[in-house]
């Protein structure tokens, strides 16, 4: 009986340690599984990132584009209207979409187009579009390059206070479809014509916008309109006091005597 | 005991549950399924996110650009990696593989974007996160800094669960392992 019982109790304690052996194993084999999952997850993400760097590096182009003819500054990003000799020079960044642009072309284009005409300010326009991105649509980047192709025919400052006349609501985008940009192309007499048409349709200056708009993006301001007076902030105060049309014509003919 | 525990299993093995001499065979059977939904329901997210930062490169530069924090050489990298990264986390996600790695990336992740976030607060600046796309300078008044950061934590908690309880049923994991 106790031979039994120690042959019984032997051959458990054997079953015992190979049953334990074989845990550790499962339990080796199963770290090792982890870390070569882990290892290839982490490879997977490493792969995408560069893929995705690569891809959209390729993707955002080489930055070559063609301005407008008569843009300046470097890589031909503004637009300039007035006399070169004028000693004011208001920088604007402005979006065709926003509608607080509209409102200071509203209360002072007629102001600074007289002033501009007298030679006394030039004005250098930045022609952003970032409401694009804030409000989906792609009506800002057209009428944008609208603009480039109106600057190309020497129309651009006509063009573009039609535009801000016939501003639509921010919330909706009517200039995503460029033949409405065409139509309003039509109130500016002589430039409608089939090379300011086929400049629009096939977005020739979609380049052009895009760089303006990351110039934008890096100058560190976030909003539009920004107008700069000789490099001091304008809009909508000029220091510290509240801008008016008879406030921005004083100090334009204070730069000017 | 244990006979009883492998008829609860239906034969599945070991898959998470019922803790030894306390088996709850509901949970048992539950508990795999919730963490598929999670898996497939952060995957939605991952790939959403990921997807809709791709098409405008100039709009993902800016949105990292706005956060103010790294630098100007390092804008680009991360605009345009970090997208694919939450892209390739989501198909991990859908596929079930290495999901307690993934897991562990998505939070890191979504403890960085936290982070950045509460900073651009404390900062002061007004910008959209662009965690959906988007992104960039905004009004102060549209700023959503509170609701990001809870989004945020909710979906730590989706990782939290998978890091506890992977892979769930219907996951690569559970083949490559032999317990499919």
């Amino acid at each position: 009986m106790t031979v039994m019982n120690d042959k019984n109790s032997g051959k458990r304690a054997a079953r015992a340690r190979l049953a334990e052996q074989r845990a550790k194993e499962a339990a080796k084999a199963k770290r090792k599984r982890g870390l070569i999952i882990g290892g290839a997850v982490i490879a997977v993400l490493a792969v995408a990132a560069v893929i995705g760097v690569v891809v959209q590096n390729d993707r955002a182009g080489s930055g070559a584009y063609a301005s407008p003819r008569g843009t300046v500054g470097a890589g031909g990003l503004m637009v300039p209207v007035g006399s070169p000799a004028a000693k004011a020079v208001l920088m604007v960044y402005e979006d065709p979409r926003c509608p607080a642009c509209g409102g200071f072309e509203k209360g002072f284009h007629t102001t600074l187009n007289q002033l501009e005409k007298a030679g006394k300010v030039r004005i250098e326009y930045h022609v952003v579009s970032f409401i694009d991105r804030h409000d989906n649509g792609s009506g800002s980047k057209h009428a944008a390059a609208a603009l480039g192709c109106a600057q190309n025919a020497g129309k651009f400052h006509d063009y573009h206070d039609v535009l801000y006349a016939n501003q639509p609501l921010e919330t909706t985008d009517p200039w995503a479809d460029r033949a409405a940009l065409i139509t309003l192309a039509k109130k500016v007499p002589g430039l409608d014509t089939p090379a300011f048409e086929s400049c629009v349709n096939n977005g020739t200056y979609a380049g052009w916008v895009s760089a303006v708009e990351q110039d934008f993006d890096k100058s560190g301001y976030n909003s539009t309109p920004t107008v700069l007076l000789n490099g001091t902030s304008a809009y909508p105060t000029y220091n510290g006091q509240s801008i008016t049309p008879a406030s921005l014509t004083a100090a334009i003919d204070k730069i000017d005597s | 005991m244990v006979t009883a525990h492998e008829t609860v299993q239906g034969g599945g093995g070991p898959v998470g549950g019922a803790p030894a001499g306390r088996p709850r065979p509901g949970w048992a059977r539950v508990a795999p399924w919730i963490s598929t939904a999670v898996r497939l329901g952060l995957a939605v997210v991952w790939v959403w996110a990921g997807s809709a930062k791709i098409a405008d490169t100039a709009a993902a530069a800016q949105a990292v650009r706005a956060y103010r924090i790294l630098p100007e050489a390092l804008v680009k990298p991360f605009g345009y990696g970090l997208p694919f990264i939450e892209l390739a986390l989501g198909l991990l996600l859908l596929l079930g593989l290495g999901v307690r790695v993934v897991a562990g990336v998505s939070a890191l992740l979504f403890l960085v974007y936290i982070a950045a976030i509460a900073s651009v607060w404390a900062r002061g600046i007004s910008i959209d996160c662009g965690c959906f796309g988007g992104g960039g300078a905004v009004a102060a008044s549209h700023t959503a800094y509170l609701q990001e950061i809870l989004r945020d934590l909710g979906f730590l908690a989706l990782c939290g669960w998978l890091l506890w309880k992977p892979p769930g049923r219907l996951a690569l994991d559970s083949w490559v392992s032999g317990e499919a």
